[in-house]
């Protein structure tokens, strides 16, 4: 099968592969970028482990195409903190204890984040209503929804 | 991880290319949100994949006549933000909400939910209470027809192969609408749509519980008996419930439909 060309910015940086068709996001991520803050879980878009973003837009990268992304930007966990300062979400999860093992973090950040930027100053029932398709097996649930509300807060007071 | 199967990849510029490369093993694919989990467990191995999103005349709202036109990829995000949406069919923004979960609106698309006729669906039963047409394209031409006669049966549609659906035309109501939904799971377990019409008489759709949206027709309100309706509509029992729970759950948002449909006459 043919490889196909992808040119694309992951993080802020720039990147240029060929891919095979079948490749998905996430083994893209993983296997080509070695960037394995992203998790895999369900393969079927339920839990929500392997969220990133592609134009800002949430997606489940593991039913995604590693295609998909050609000309189009990616964030992954690894792209949230900047200057090696934490995001404001990645602190106030921190600050709630709003993880346990840790695994389905990187996914509920990058759900923060897109929510964030949608609705900057979101009320808990939209919060929950967001958050509905991710999964966390620890049930740290209650402690995740006051990080994301705490999150809003602090990303305003820090807005000019 | 499981692996997909191994395919071609195709990116059509136009929808002329597109028509000509789309075969049965050569399917078309927006989202993915569908076709690349049914290819990863085994159902689907397609020779190659094309892919229309980024055919911009597929990936447009407009209006067309007395239509409003949602384009043949446009996303359930896309749709629900659109003011042209919004105004000519208040409850659709309403419905496509609360499909799935922002994922699987931002990058899944009307025209793949309704293409792949998943039973559990939101779409197509909002979309018949609304007498919406879907626009098909081929190499030999266009056709239209409602979608109530496009969806035929469990993942069974009137589409030919060789065709992409290239619209969604939806004609303006301000009719009072109100639908409803069930669900324990990603999907619904049974989907309620009513619709008052302006000659008085009421039209009520139950999707999900089988294998296709059924419309009910009533004269007037007064004629709607929830009861009879979940007693005769076709349902298939499955992992979300038998066949007794399903016509009970039916039943009963069917009987919140019409409570709210009332409150809004
Ligand atoms: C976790 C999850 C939860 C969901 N929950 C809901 C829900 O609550 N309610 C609901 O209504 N739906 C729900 N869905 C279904 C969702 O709406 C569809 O997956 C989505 O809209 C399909 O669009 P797509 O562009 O991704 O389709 P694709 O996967 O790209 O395509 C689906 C099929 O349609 C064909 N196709 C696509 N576009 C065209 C076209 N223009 N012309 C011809 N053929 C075409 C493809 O060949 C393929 O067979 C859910 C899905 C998931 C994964």
């Amino acid at each position: 099968m043919n490889p196909v060309g992808v040119v694309t910015q992951v993080n802020g940086r720039e990147i240029a592969r060929s891919v095979p068709a079948r490749m998905t996001l996430v083994e893209f991520l993983r296997d080509e970028l070695g960037l394995t803050g992203t998790k895999v879980s369900c393969e079927l878009q339920v839990c929500g482990v392997c969220t990133v973003l592609v134009d800002r837009k949430p997606v489940s990268s593991c039913a995604f195409l590693a295609v998909d992304i050609d000309g189009r930007e990616v964030t992954t966990i690894e792209g949230v903190a900047s200057d090696g300062k934490l995001h404001p979400i990645q602190q106030a999860f921190i600050d709630h204890f709003a993880l346990q093992c840790g695994f389905c973090t990187p996914g509920f950040v990058m759900m923060a984040v897109a929510l964030l930027e949608e609705v900057p100053q979101p009320t808990p029932e939209q919060v929950v209503s967001y958050l509905e398709g991710n999964i966390c097996r620890c049930t740290g649930y209650r402690s995740i929804l006051e990080a994301v509300l705490d999150a809003a807060d602090r990303l305003e007071r820090a807005s000019p | 991880m499981s692996v997909l199967p191994s395919f071609e990849h195709l990116r059509p510029a136009d929808l002329h290319e597109a028509l000509d490369a789309i075969s049965f093993d050569d399917p078309v694919y927006a989202g993915g949100t569908e076709l690349l989990l049914a290819m990863r467990s085994g159902l689907l191995r397609p020779s190659s994949l094309i892919d229309i999103k980024r055919i911009p005349e597929l990936d447009r709202i407009g209006q067309e006549d007395d239509d409003v036109v949602i384009g043949g990829t446009v996303s359930h995000a896309a749709a629900t933000a659109d003011p042209v949406v919004l105004s000519a069919a208040p409850v659709l923004p309403k419905v496509l909400a609360h499909v799935g979960n922002p994922r699987v609106r931002a990058f899944g698309t009307l025209g793949g939910n309704l293409c792949f006729a998943e039973p559990k669906s939101d779409v197509a039963t909002i979309l018949i209470s609304l007498s919406a047409d879907v626009e098909l394209a081929s190499k030999n031409g266009r056709r239209r027809l409602p979608v109530e006669d496009f969806i035929i049966g469990p993942y069974t549609t009137a589409r030919n192969e060789g065709e992409i659906l290239v619209s969604i035309l939806i004609p303006p109501t301000a009719d009072p609408m109100v639908y409803e939904k069930f669900q324990t799971m990603e999907r619904p377990t049974v989907g309620v749509a009513a619709r008052l019409l302006e000659d008085g008489s009421l039209r009520v759709v139950v999707g999900a519980v089988g294998g296709a949206p059924e419309p009910f027709d009533f004269s007037s309100v007064h004629e709607v008996n929830s009861g009879h309706i979940a007693d005769r509509v076709e349902v298939i029992p499955d992992l979300t419930g038998s066949e007794r729970y399903k016509r009970h759950v039916t039943r009963v948002v069917l009987g919140r439909t019409l409570a709210q449909l009332e409150g809004l006459a």
